[in-house]
């Protein structure tokens, strides 16, 4: 249960980082809060050589709003983005299902979706509102749609050589809802979740990555129906998996009626749902 | 690697192994035992600690990490005969058992009480969640921290 030796490498500006990713590139892994990733080194999944630390990369840690969207900087903490007026309803709604507190002290919100848990908010939170991901490498900056980000757990399309930077949202303050059932209460691990921002719905903790329910959207769109009718179309929809926590069948079930809850509570807040 | 950090107010300057974790470090380095070691992988909370006046959990950072920075363990938060406001709360309650968890219910409470917010006892069940007790003393613990914000 102790990390494995690694060489360590504590850039301060984002520059030297990518030229560190460009020299050791899959031998590399960036550590962010360390909230998933130094658990992981300690149980010895994974043993990169070089670990490259990001919290001294200021410019990694700015939030700023243009244009009705709100730039995030991969290394800000969830911490500092739970409280944050600027940030859009969903986010607000989301991050405190985040750890407990001692954990979002750590956290960062890079770091969580580069992670990639399929039981995490953000990537969920990313796909419901269409985020754009903003990578670097020496190569140059690409962004990425949240859909093809993610991949599957710890996997994203993020070269070896690419830093998440930055997480691009609109800003929007009504139509979001969010839920999640975890066995411990606020702070587990989600056993299923589900999110809304008008008619983009998202379940996650379901399967491998979260999910867009396109049958859900289509419904909606042509004019949806009553709460039990929503669940019975992402029921039909939700492509879940078995494991040691729970069958697919109650991930399916309970995922389902969530996507009802979730969008009901977006249509109080006002949405287009 | 080369690291100056502060622990409970003494200046502490040296070289640490990169793979050192904070609550390691903390234990062999300084024998500072008070922080005590469950899980080493987030869950149990008992080596939370304080750095820079927010609570984290130490098996959860490397000890490089916490290069610059002030720590604040369990052996900076009162003496046996001058306990802190909040342990002789946690002394009056009973709110403990065996104790391991102890410390780390201190750093986290530490925090939530230093917000200088009022929360009610759903609120700091809550907020204490990210903290385990094996003994289940979590009602006097809630009481003890409650009593605290009066």
């Amino acid at each position: 249960m102790k990390p494995p030796p690694f060489e360590y490498h504590r850039p301060e500006t984002l520059a030297e980082a990518l030229t560190i990713m460009a020299a050791h590139g899959d031998q590399a892994r960036p550590l962010a809060g360390g909230q998933s990733l130094i658990p992981l080194l300690a149980m010895r999944i994974v043993r990169p050589i070089h670990i490259v630390d990001l919290h001294r990369v200021a410019e990694l840690q700015q939030v700023s709003v243009a244009d009705g969207r709100v730039s995030i900087g991969a290394m800000a903490r969830q911490r500092d983005i739970e409280h944050d007026p600027r940030m859009p309803g969903l986010v607000r709604a989301a991050v405190p299902h985040i750890g407990h507190f001692q954990i979002r002290n750590r956290g960062t919100v890079g770091g969580s979706l580069s992670h990639m848990d399929p039981a995490a908010e953000w990537p969920a939170v990313a796909l419901a509102l269409d985020a754009v991901m903003v990578a670097a490498s020496v190569r140059g900056r690409r962004e990425i749609t949240a859909d093809d980000f993610m991949i599957g757990p710890q996997m994203t399309s993020l070269e070896p050589d690419e830093l998440l930077v930055e997480v691009v949202l609109p800003i929007r303050n009504d139509g979001f809802g969010f839920a999640e059932v975890t066995r411990r209460g606020l702070g587990d691990f989600a056993l299923v979740g589900a999110a809304c921002q008008d008619r983009a719905v998202v379940v996650f903790g379901t399967g491998l990555r979260p999910q867009r329910l396109r049958a859900v959207e289509e419904f909606l769109n042509s004019g949806g129906g009553t709460r039990a009718e929503v669940s019975a179309v992402a029921a039909s929809e939700i492509q879940a998996t078995d494991d040691i926590h729970t069958s697919s069948q109650y991930r399916r079930e309970v995922a389902a009626t969530l996507v009802g809850a979730v969008v009901e509570e977006a249509r109080t807040r006002g949405g287009v749902a | 690697m080369k690291v100056t950090l502060t622990v409970n107010g003494s200046r502490w300057s040296g070289d640490v192994p990169a793979r050192q974790t904070l609550c390691d470090f903390l234990r062999d380095e300084l024998e500072l035992t008070g922080t005590h070691v469950g899980c080493e992988q987030g869950a149990c909370g008992s080596c939370t600690i304080l750095v820079d006046g927010e609570a984290v959990r130490s098996c959860l950072m490397l000890a490089v990490q916490a290069d610059g920075t002030e720590l604040t363990t369990i052996e900076g938060m009162g003496e046996p005969e001058n306990l802190s406001t909040l342990q002789a709360a946690f002394l009056r309650h009973r709110a403990f058992q065996c104790g391991f968890c102890t410390p780390g219910f201190l750093a986290s409470a530490a925090e939530i009480l230093g917000s200088g917010r009022r929360y009610s006892r759903q609120e700091l069940r809550d907020l204490l969640s990210g903290n385990v007790c094996r003994c289940t003393g979590y009602e006097p613990i809630v009481e003890a921290v409650f009593e605290c914000q009066r």
